[in-house]
């Protein structure tokens, strides 16, 4: 799935390898259009789901107009509930997704660099990453509180292994060229961790990380919802459980909201850090 | 690491020039296994100071195994490598290397890949600064230190790598079919550049090739090789004037030894064919 996701730009930055400068610019550039066209799907959506709603095509209990749930939202944003709750779920969630990318990375760029961390580590990864993840959310409140620390850890864990998986096989597959090319420079085997593995497996390492967020955010939601208190996703529940489906469809337009904004950063950040990279140049 | 690698003096040659010397060399690629393939067999060489060697053959006979051999790359396995400084037991920076695929670093750019050499042969940043320009200079590529590789067409890439090996001037250059793809036309003003950058920095060249033309034009010596297992067959002389330029090639000199040397390469060539089927 990541060499999928990761094969794509490549492929396409193949067909003009060489590009010496940048495009004359157009007045209507294709990204412009396909920004235009993903606009006005939404846009278009958003209209069937409000006047469906409002002319009756559609139950307005089981499916409230926008309209009405973007107020709701607009009530609790000025109450003072929408931040306490999205800033906890944010919070959370980049939280989590930080601490398995501290530590999910260096394990797999150690496992792909010895045999014995790999041999440590392969099975419980194989193991660990079809593995629905959540499933260890009772131990962890039972190990850990009710709070903050077991949802962090529980999205930690999460998180944790597409990031190793990705950066595993970022590494393993280098090109041995530039490695040969900075030991004939002198670089000392802990001196190429940083300054060659770690940048040469960075496109990888950052799928991996592409793939993580989503995930890290998923499991934020569903924690908070089994687990209840503040946050978009418990917020979410407490709405469920007094039957108020406004409620519901405001926190999922704020987690909608939110994850487009999470993972797009991501994307900028992935495009700042592989500016060498011929996918940058598209 | 050596010494004078982590001191070299400022301005000055960081590596003088080496011979190398190289006796009974074998090597074996998959040597633990029972299929294992002979690919070097009793290698005896012995390269000159400031010398400009070719090794010359045909596809897969080893002589790309021999120079990752010189360069450390690869153990040796039997026989020894030695230079000036000793025996060959790692890469170091008194032996640089330009592969045939240029092997830059992607991520960074021209000038930092030059740079990252020089940083790591111990250069101060003023001394860094002033050795990049140069050489960026040297392969003409000044307005665009600041382009990324992927940016950069082959020969241009190829420059590049030529400019970040010459630049932390090691005593012995490591060349893999480096002008191998490039076009006809630039890989004869490469060939002209790279000769006069080795007669006035009198390194010692290692250069591997498996084009005649380009062989003769270059080096003082030129060793042939055998098709698989790699034996040295012919080691032969280049008597030609120093100062080559385009007109060498309708030298009648030139043009008779590539004759004979393009009888002798042949010779392995077809056996090589040969031994494929």
């Amino acid at each position: 799935m990541m060499n999928m996701a990761d094969a794509k730009p490549l492929a396409g930055a193949g067909k003009s390898p060489v590009q010496k400068a940048p495009r004359p610019s157009r007045p209507i550039s294709p990204r412009m259009v396909d920004i235009a066209v993903q606009v006005a799907v939404v846009a278009a959506l958003a209209g069937i789901w409000e006047f469906g709603a409002r002319f009756g095509a559609l139950n307005p209990f089981l499916l409230p107009p926008l309209s009405v749930v973007l107020g709701r939202i607009w009530e609790d944003l000025i109450a003072g509930t929408v931040p306490v709750d999205l800033g906890l779920t944010l919070y959370r969630a980049l939280t989590g997704f930080a601490i398995g990318a501290v530590i999910g990375i260096p394990t797999g760029i150690l496992m792909a660099r010895s045999a014995l961390v790999r041999w440590f580590f392969d099975p419980l990864v194989s193991i660990g990453f079809p593995m629905p993840k959540i499933a260890f959310l009772p131990i962890f409140i039972l190990w850990f509180d009710i709070y903050d620390t077991s949802k962090i850890i529980m999205v930690a864990f999460s998180c944790f292994f597409p990031v190793v998986a990705a950066t595993c096989a970022g590494c393993s597959s280098l090109d041995k060229w530039p490695i040969w090319s900075a030991r004939s420079f002198g670089a000392k085997e802990r001196e190429l961790l940083w300054e060659v593995y770690l940048p040469m497996a960075m496109p990888q390492i950052l799928t991996g990380l592409q793939v993580a967020l989503p995930t890290g955010m998923i499991t934020t939601i569903v924690t908070e919802m089994l687990m209840g208190g503040r946050g978009v996703g418990g917020a979410m529940i407490m709405a469920g459980r007094f039957a108020d489906s406004v409620g519901v469809f405001a926190g999922i337009v704020q987690i909608i909201i939110l994850g487009f904004v999470v993972v797009k950063s991501l994307e900028i950040v992935r495009r700042r850090l592989l500016i060498w990279h011929p996918e940058s140049r598209k | 690491m050596s010494v004078t690698h982590l001191a070299p003096p400022p301005r000055s040659r960081a590596h003088a020039a080496s011979s190398i010397s190289i006796s009974d060399v074998s090597h074996t690629y998959g040597a633990r296994t029972a299929g294992g393939m002979l690919a070097l067999d009793g290698i005896n060489l012995d390269i000159g100071d400031g010398e400009f060697h070719c090794l010359l053959g045909p596809s897969g006979c080893g002589k790309s195994t021999l120079l990752y051999l010189i360069g450390g790359f690869i153990p040796v396995q039997a026989g020894m490598i030695s230079t000036s400084a000793g025996p060959v037991t790692a890469p170091g920076p008194d032996r640089s290397i330009v592969f045939q695929n240029f092997a830059l670093f992607p991520w960074k750019t021209v000038k930092d890949n030059v740079l990252y050499g020089l940083k790591k042969a111990g250069f101060n940043a003023a001394e860094r600064e002033q050795r990049a320009r140069h050489y960026i200079d040297m392969v003409h590529l000044t307005g665009f230190e600041n382009a990324y590789p992927s940016q950069l067409s082959g020969g241009m890439q190829q420059r590049a790598a030529i400019a970040r090996t010459l630049a932390v001037d090691p005593g012995i250059l490591l060349m893999d079919e480096p002008f191998g793809a490039l076009d006809a036309q630039t890989r004869r003003v490469m060939q002209e550049e790279l000769r006069t950058i080795w007669r006035d920095s009198r390194k010692t060249v290692v250069f591997v090739t498996h084009d005649v033309q380009e062989a003769v034009f270059l080096a003082d010596r030129i060793s042939i090789m055998s098709a698989r297992p790699g034996r040295i067959q012919h080691v032969i002389d280049v008597d030609l004037p120093k100062e080559r330029g385009e007109e060498i090639l309708e030298n009648r000199e030139f043009i008779g030894l590539s004759e004979h040397i393009w009888r002798l390469v042949r010779e392995q060539a077809v056996a090589a064919t040969r031994g494929a089927h």
